[in-house]
């Protein structure tokens, strides 16, 4: 099979750089392991904000079917549960649908792989009962199963306190959020504020020293500074961060560079989100962990940049996008990541370390 | 760290580590072994490890192989236990008209004693029943057999340290230079001085030769493998492509593509793996792969290994070779032999590097 643009993964980024791609013309390809093209956003119920101007602020689930909606119209193929498998030396990406594996040969790869959660350890975390936020989220939103009645959280970012709430809401008493830190890591206060004004304790300085139960959670021991105490649980959703999924970059034989902001190791890029190989270019998570406006941003950057390079617009328009898109990634994005990010990109054009990049 | 070294070995791989550790035995100076990375990073690391002897051709170099062979069940006693076993080798052929191509090969081995047996098609399934029914036949020797590689290395240097050898890591040569009948190493973590020098630098031969004047024709080759998840034990054999680990896993591969030091693995290669693999044992068309790797072998330009003294420098060894893990406690062996009496108890002119010319 030939295309001329091949999408690793269709969450957010990957159906930006569709949307900007096959609106220029071009036959694009997506391929995603799911059975749904949205990705994450399909169990966000929560508002999104800030998105892009040009999007109307909305729910997860409806910008993800306002993505799904945009592709409608022009030539993108998707390929739903497929997967990324391999390359083949002709640099064919090897596909395959669990049963046989074909090539697709495609002039320019955008990759938006996305992140996967980390998981944080304590003694017996393997427990049924114990499993990250975003398993919960899913559960809740997209299944309709109610996790646990009685829950802990472990962490406290933004996405922590989202889904404290979203299991509020569906009747899920939150017992406690546990933080290790001597504050909450949620960068937009108010959600903080609006679970203690609830009553839920947040207690700090503390970890889970260890859960019991007979083949299901049933209680845990918090140290907390001064005292353990004891809780009956039978749910801890733990929060450990995310980080980029990088497998097929490793495999396309992409050059990385560390960068704690953007989630740890990332693959390099320029500012046209082209990486170090010059027919792969990267978009969404996979870039630097973000929120989702800037997941769309960077998506759409990339898809202007093959636009580019596949002749169906001029640099120079290319060039003025791109920097519109900046400015306005600048001004979405979290400081400290947008901040990353830049010196990861100036690490990249301008390396200023020896022997940084792994591959 | 010391800086003077009766001895230093460039290379800590399994022939670098081989020889570290065979020389500690006999010699109490200094050895130091300097590794640009770690120990089993590069080709020791990703290899199916195999104790290979018959099918390797002419029978000189068969013979060669086999006193390695033969010298394992020793060294397993001497540095512990490096999951050695002695299984046996089959070679399966598809074709009956191969078999009169077998029957030579067997031909000429018994000259130099080295038993081969041509196997009928019901022999090869009294053996392996998991085999396609459809084989025609198989070479069969009783020497070969496989060892575990990441054991092997770590025994080696567990056993050299124990001896007194250093070793240094994460430290690559960068120069070398031969001043007032001694050596200087010239690496990123500082300078040694030896005597003796033995380079046995594997796939990046050629570059450390180099450094010195001296043109070791070593390339490179890559070898694609191919991992099964771990399968309850079924297969008895050391079979030319594939085997099965202590612990379940099934190695598959026997490729060999020329790409430089690129490690990536790609799908023309990995596909033909497999279905090398299951047209051997199509019992392997149900299992899963969980992964894939590639390695880097070291190949003498005309497939021999490049042994023993260099020419025209004094006190300069060079040990490269593909098979590494079959010739180690040989190739350990002899080249020990060389420093400390000058000469070796079996001939290997053969192998010297003035082959090349």
């Amino acid at each position: 099979m030939k295309t001329d643009v091949l999408i690793i993964g269709g969450g957010p980024a990957g159906l930006s750089a569709a949307i900007e791609t096959a609106s220029r013309g071009l036959d694009v390809t997506i391929v995603d392991e799911t059975s749904k093209l949205g990705g994450q956003l399909n169990q966000q119920t929560q508002e999104m904000r800030p998105l892009p101007s040009v999007y109307e602020p909305m729910r997860g689930f409806e910008l993800a079917n306002k993505l799904i909606e945009q592709i409608k119209d022009f030539n993108v193929r998707p390929l739903l549960k497929h997967r990324v498998v391999g390359f083949y030396a002709d640099g064919s990406a090897g596909i395959t649908d669990e049963e046989n594996v074909f090539p697709i040969k495609a002039k320019k790869i955008i990759v938006a792989s996305g992140a996967a959660e980390k998981a944080v350890a304590f003694p017996k975390w393997t427990m049924p009962g114990i499993m990250t936020i975003g398993a919960a989220q899913t559960l809740i939103n997209r299944d309709f199963v109610l996790p646990g009645r009685e829950a802990v959280i472990v962490g406290s970012s933004d996405f922590a306190m989202e889904t404290a709430m979203q299991l509020m809401a569906v009747g899920t008493r939150v017992k406690a959020i546990i933080e290790k830190q001597s504050e909450a890591s949620a960068k937009e206060q108010e959600k903080v504020s609006e679970l203690l004004r609830n009553g839920i304790p947040f207690y700090f300085n503390s970890f889970i020293k260890e859960a019991r139960g007979n083949g299901q959670v049933e209680q845990i021991d918090i140290e907390m500074p001064d005292e353990v105490i004891t809780l009956n649980v039978d749910l801890i959703c733990m929060d450990g961060g995310r980080m980029p999924i990088l497998d097929v970059f490793y495999q396309l034989g992409c050059s990385f560079g560390f960068q704690e902001e953007l989630g740890g190791w990332v693959p390099q890029y320029s500012n046209t989100f082209q990486t170090d190989r010059e027919d792969v270019f990267i978009a969404g998570n996979a870039a630097g962990i973000s929120t989702q406006g800037a997941l769309l941003l960077t998506g759409m950057i990339a898809g202007i940049s093959v636009s580019e390079e596949l002749q169906t617009i001029s640099p120079a328009e290319a060039n003025e996008m791109r920097e519109a898109l900046w400015k306005e990634l600048g001004l979405l994005e979290y400081k400290e990541v947008y901040s990353g990010r830049v010196k990861h990109l100036e690490n990249f054009t301008s390396p200023v370390l020896k022997d940084q990049f792994i591959s | 760290m010391e800086t003077n070294y009766e001895t230093i070995v460039i290379g800590g791989g399994v022939v670098g580590s081989g020889i570290a550790y065979h020389l500690s035995e006999r010699y109490k100076e200094g050895v130091l072994v300097l590794d640009k990375k770690y120990p089993m990073s590069g080709t020791s690391g990703s290899t199916q490890a195999w104790v290979w002897v018959h099918n390797k051709t002419p029978s000189w170099y068969a013979e060669f192989s086999m006193y390695s062979a033969e010298l394992y069940p020793y060294l397993s006693k001497k540095i512990g236990d490096v999951e050695y076993k002695r299984t046996g080798g089959l070679s399966p052929f598809f074709n009956e008209s191969d078999r009169e191509k077998a029957q030579k090969l067997a031909e000429s081995y018994r000259k130099i004693g080295i038993k081969i047996k041509v196997l009928s098609r019901e022999e090869v399934l009294e053996k392996e029943p998991y085999m396609n029914p459809e084989v025609a036949g198989a070479t069969y020797s009783s020497i070969d057999g496989n060892v575990n590689p990441f054991r092997l290395i770590d025994m080696y240097m567990r056993a050299a340290k124990r001896n007194g050898v250093r070793y240094s890591a994460y430290n690559k040569v960068t120069e070398i230079k031969k001043q007032d009948g001694t050596y200087l190493v010239v690496s990123d973590k500082g300078a040694f001085k030896c005597k003796n020098l033995i380079l046995a630098g594997g796939t990046w031969s050629r570059e450390i030769g180099d450094m010195i004047g001296v043109k070791i024709p070593v390339n490179q080759l890559r070898g694609q493998i191919l991992v099964s998840e771990p399968l309850k034990p079924f297969l008895n054999f050391t079979i030319s492509g594939l085997r099965q680990a202590n612990n379940g896993e099934v190695l598959m591969g026997y490729s060999m593509e020329e790409a430089g030091f690129n490690r990536a693995t790609t799908l023309d290669v990995i596909q033909e793996t497999a279905n090398m693999a299951v047209r051997y044992v199509p019992g392997l068309r149900k299992a899963k792969i969980v992964r894939a790797f590639s390695g880097i072998r070291a190949m003498p330009e005309d497939g021999f290994p490049i042994l023993g003294k260099v020419p025209g420098h004094e006190s300069l060894y060079v040990a490269a070779t593909h098979s590494g893990v079959t010739l180690s406690p040989l190739i350990g062996t002899l080249i020990t032999e060389l420093i400390t009496e000058g000469e070796t108890s079996i001939p290997i002119e053969r192998y010297s590097l003035s082959r090349f010319g």
